[in-house]
């Protein structure tokens, strides 16, 4: 049996201090983290993250995060993509304050009344993300979804809300949701497993324990586990 | 090459060398010739209580008592008073923490000693195995880190 | 900002995770809003970090202060990463180590020992961003 940890969503926040926005993302991500949703997320500290922070990197490789940015250069999102995997929901806050017709926020050091709005708003969409990301409905339209290609992967959570990691991905044409394939991956990984046909009867005899398959697409959805978890291990770059 | 055991929540890895014992309250204790025990802090210990800004060993010479306090490090956090995990005389206290106390945040299984007792009697049955700190450790890690 | 103007630059690690990381950025602020105005600028780490090329031309050509929130010195280190040439390292947890009565809490908000530790790091970066403007006047950085 696959030993599961809860499943947690991290929230990496940009903290831009050139722009009062950037101080909304700081203080919407520390309101979710503390307040909101604690215990159901974890912080990522965006500048350990970008200069190698292991931990940081290791928990948004296998766990869904959400970034929250100050503007469309979306550091938070552009690091966490690079450096471990695509956030599962990427937020703007210039975009949600056009969406949503907030007022600009004035003050970088301290938030005036509309940056403090801006903040709460923030902080709420990203609250109901954060039980998106680990139940599974759909997300907002007031945010910019991360996957912009649809024939690639995303690692999320069951739609049963168990918090059981899932590994999404579509294979001739049809979406597939298999349950518990990332934290597989991890366990294969541990075990020392590279990614070559070796691993394959293996890896599907893992899946196949908690996913029933269709008959007649064992073939290619190996060839496309194997492909993923190159990738998985990739992105784990080796620590 | 120190090997360790580690464990794992949310972000953080905990480690714990296989080459020395601990106490319940997360001080490790190393034996080394001549009845002299090295001590220093786990590295769960360390990762909870934060950065130490300050460290500081008992004077050379003090006698120390099995349980009794060895060190005091300020975080901030708390301050934490070290118990030790075994009686003996302070006869070093690591030199680096005076300028430099994060080491023990930094390295500490290697670097980031706290103090060395002579004269020490290290009653190994009293002592938890890294095994067994690993299981302690595991129990506690889930709840703190909640509270981080 | 012109990119031509050449200013000290400031760079707070703004770690989230820690009060220490909130003072560094609030030393920041402090210095560059009010201390050192017309002679520094702010520079966002992750901006620098991921390549905007008018950050990286400032930081090889102007002179750097890296303020870090903890011993993993990630301000520093990126700095360096990035080409910057003349970095000061400025530690949070030294002026803890000089200060040992302050007990800084909070994050988003920042008690008074917070904001007093804030404060004290802001002077000594200023002290700092002077003696820099005095090398460049004596023409030591080019």
């Amino acid at each position: 049996m696959v030993d599961l940890p809860k499943k947690k969503a991290g929230i990496v926040a940009c903290s831009g201090e050139e722009i009062p926005e950037g101080t909304v993302s700081r203080m919407a991500a520390l309101k979710v983290l503390h307040e909101l949703r604690r215990g159901d997320t974890v912080t990522i500290c965006l500048p350990l993250f970008l200069a190698g922070g292991e931990g940081d990197r290791a928990f948004a490789s296998v766990n869904p995060t959400i970034t929250i940015d100050g503007c469309s250069r979306r550091c938070a999102a552009i690091g966490t993509e690079k450096y471990s995997a695509r956030p599962a929901v990427s937020v703007v806050v210039t975009d949600l304050m056009e969406s949503e017709q907030l007022p600009r926020p004035l003050g970088r050091r301290r938030l005036d009344a509309a940056g403090e709005r801006v903040a709460n708003k923030v902080a709420q969409v990203v609250a109901e993300l954060v039980d998106e990301v680990l139940g599974r409905p759909a997300p907002k339209e007031s945010v910019r979804p991360a996957d912009d290609h649809e024939h690639e992967a995303i690692v999320g959570s069951c739609s049963c809300g168990s918090g059981i990691p899932v590994l999404r991905l579509t294979l001739d044409g049809e979406e597939y949701e298999l349950i518990a394939v990332p934290a597989i991956f991890d366990q294969l990984a541990a075990a020392g497993r590279v990614a070559d046909r070796s691993v394959m009867a293996e890896l599907m005899e893992q899946v196949k324990i908690y996913n029933s398959l269709t008959v007649g697409i064992e073939a290619g959805l190996s060839e496309r586990l194997l492909d993923e978890f190159r990738l998985h291990l990739e992105r784990r770059g080796k620590r | 090459m120190i090997d360790f055991l580690t464990v794992t929540v949310d972000k953080f890895t905990f480690r714990v060398a296989t080459d020395r014992l601990y106490s319940p309250e997360g001080v490790w204790a190393k034996s080394e010739d001549d009845r002299r025990v090295r001590l220093g802090l786990s590295d769960f210990v360390q990762q909870l209580n934060g950065d130490v800004a300050f460290a500081e060993v008992r004077p050379i010479g003090t006698e120390i008592s099995d349980g009794g306090e060895f060190a005091v490090i300020e975080t901030i956090k708390a301050n934490v008073e070290l118990p030790s995990p075994v009686s003996g005389v302070v006869a070093e206290a690591n030199p680096v923490l005076a300028d430099r106390p994060e080491t023990v945040n930094l390295d500490p299984y290697g670097e980031g000693w706290l103090a060395v007792l002579g004269k020490a009697i290290l009653d190994r049955h009293s002592l938890l195995t890294p095994e067994a700190y690993l299981q302690v450790i595991k129990g506690r890690a889930e709840s703190e880190v909640g509270k981080k | 900002m012109s990119g031509e103007e050449r200013k000290v630059i400031v760079m707070p690690c703004s770690g989230i995770g820690k009060s220490y990381g909130a003072i560094s950025r609030e030393a920041a602020y402090e210095v560059v809003d009010e201390l050192r105005p017309n002679t520094t600028r702010l520079v966002a780490l992750s901006l620098l970090v991921l390549g905007d090329e008018e950050r990286r031309a400032a930081v090889s050509r102007d002179p750097v202060i890296a303020i870090d929130g903890c011993p993993k010195l990630c301000a520093a280190t990126m700095a360096e990463k990035s080409g910057a040439g003349r970095i000061t390292r400025v530690s949070v947890l030294d002026v803890q180590k000089r200060h040992r009565e302050l007990k800084p809490q909070g994050i988003a908000q920042l008690n008074e020992d917070g904001l007093r530790m804030a404060r004290i790091l802001a002077a000594e970066v200023a002290g700092i961003v002077d003696q820099e403007e005095l090398k460049t006047r004596k023409g030591g950085d080019r």
